[in-house]
């Protein structure tokens, strides 16, 4: 095989490559970041909920699937989300308990959200947004699915629809 | 009151690196050294909500709250590669600005090397070609009969 033919070959496998990591990476969100908490124990927290002071403990939302929504006052698509949650959780709030987590914001900013658009589970603030740091949140809204044993088995980042929510509670009641 | 607010507070738990990759294996650091290593650290760090900028770099919220926890973490005494695995731990390699050599991974480091290494063969290969010259033609005729004749006739002259 002469030199030139070796390196046309090399040349059209080198090309090929990478038009197949291209077509496979463009086909992805880059805003979607996979998340190794995947399958682990859901990180520690206890945080204080606004409005009635009470902490709570992400412990205590063992012995049913839980949701965990991280939003802030200030997140766009996080008004069109809220509803649906605040839906779902007065529907299924005997079988699955949720929890919302704000970060990068205030206290006084929080009550006004849902004082004007309603609430029905609590909010908890993360002042110095380590709980979000500890859950690899990349930007808001992002939700985790856990199950009743407090173990992560999903994750969604975007504004939910019910049918993703259920999709995903799903998961987590198997 | 003041006790309530104080008792509350002090039940506010947040995830702590401990939890996730065990006590300090360095010395706590303070001052000019402490600025330092959290630079350096967060240089290291991807910010999750920036396009292509350090945690070190971007003046999004979000970075500075995770370049905060490195000055913390440092501080503590955690040793750079603790905190980096810290970080890998709950967003995966996306959060490592120089990638490990492993896995897929692996092939930013390799391909490059292997690109270069190709480029060189090709291009002594071909530097080696040029210094010989020509090839010569393989199949040439030994001897036209024509030629021989006009050969013949020119020594005859």
């Amino acid at each position: 095989m002469t030199m030139n033919r070796i390196v046309l070959i090399s040349g059209i496998v080198i090309a090929a490559a990478l038009v197949v990591v291209l077509f496979v990476g463009l086909g992805k969100d880059p805003s979607i970041i996979d998340s190794p908490l995947i399958g682990k124990p859901a990180p520690g927290f206890a945080l204080k909920a606004v409005g009635t002071g009470e902490t709570i403990d992400v412990a205590r939302l063992r012995g049913k699937p839980a949701v965990i929504n991280f939003w802030a006052t200030w997140c766009g698509p996080c008004y069109q989300e809220h509803p649906v949650l605040v839906q779902n959780a007065r529907v299924l709030g005997s079988e699955v308990q949720f929890v919302g987590v704000v970060f990068n914001d205030t206290e006084q900013k929080i009550q006004a959200f849902l004082a004007d658009r309603g609430s029905a589970y609590p909010t908890l603030l993360d002042e110095s947004g380590k709980t979000a740091i500890a859950y690899g949140v990349g930007g808001v809204p992002e939700t985790f699915f856990l199950d009743k044993n407090g173990k992560i088995v999903a994750k969604y980042a975007g504004p939910l629809t019910t049918e993703e929510l259920q999709a995903n509670l799903r998961k987590a009641m198997q | 009151m003041i006790f309530l607010f104080v008792l509350s507070l002090l039940q506010v738990q947040v995830p702590d690196a401990q939890q996730f990759v065990g006590p300090p294996k360095g010395v706590p650091i303070s001052g000019a050294m402490l600025d330092q290593r959290t630079n350096e650290t967060a240089s290291l760090l991807r910010c999750p909500v920036c396009q292509g900028l350090s945690v070190a770099d971007s003046p999004s919220t979000m970075a500075q709250d995770m370049k905060h926890q490195v000055r913390e973490l440092l501080a503590r005494g955690y040793s750079q590669e603790q905190i980096l695995a810290y970080f890998e731990r709950s967003y995966g390699q996306f959060v490592l600005l120089k990638p490990k050599f492993q896995g897929v991974a692996a092939l930013v480091w390799l391909l490059p090397v292997a690109a270069l290494i190709f480029g060189a063969i090709v291009v002594v290969s071909k530097a080696k070609q040029l210094e010989r010259g020509p090839e010569p033609v393989a199949d040439a005729p030994v001897e036209d009969p024509y030629l021989a004749r006009v050969r013949e006739l020119v020594e005859k002259s």
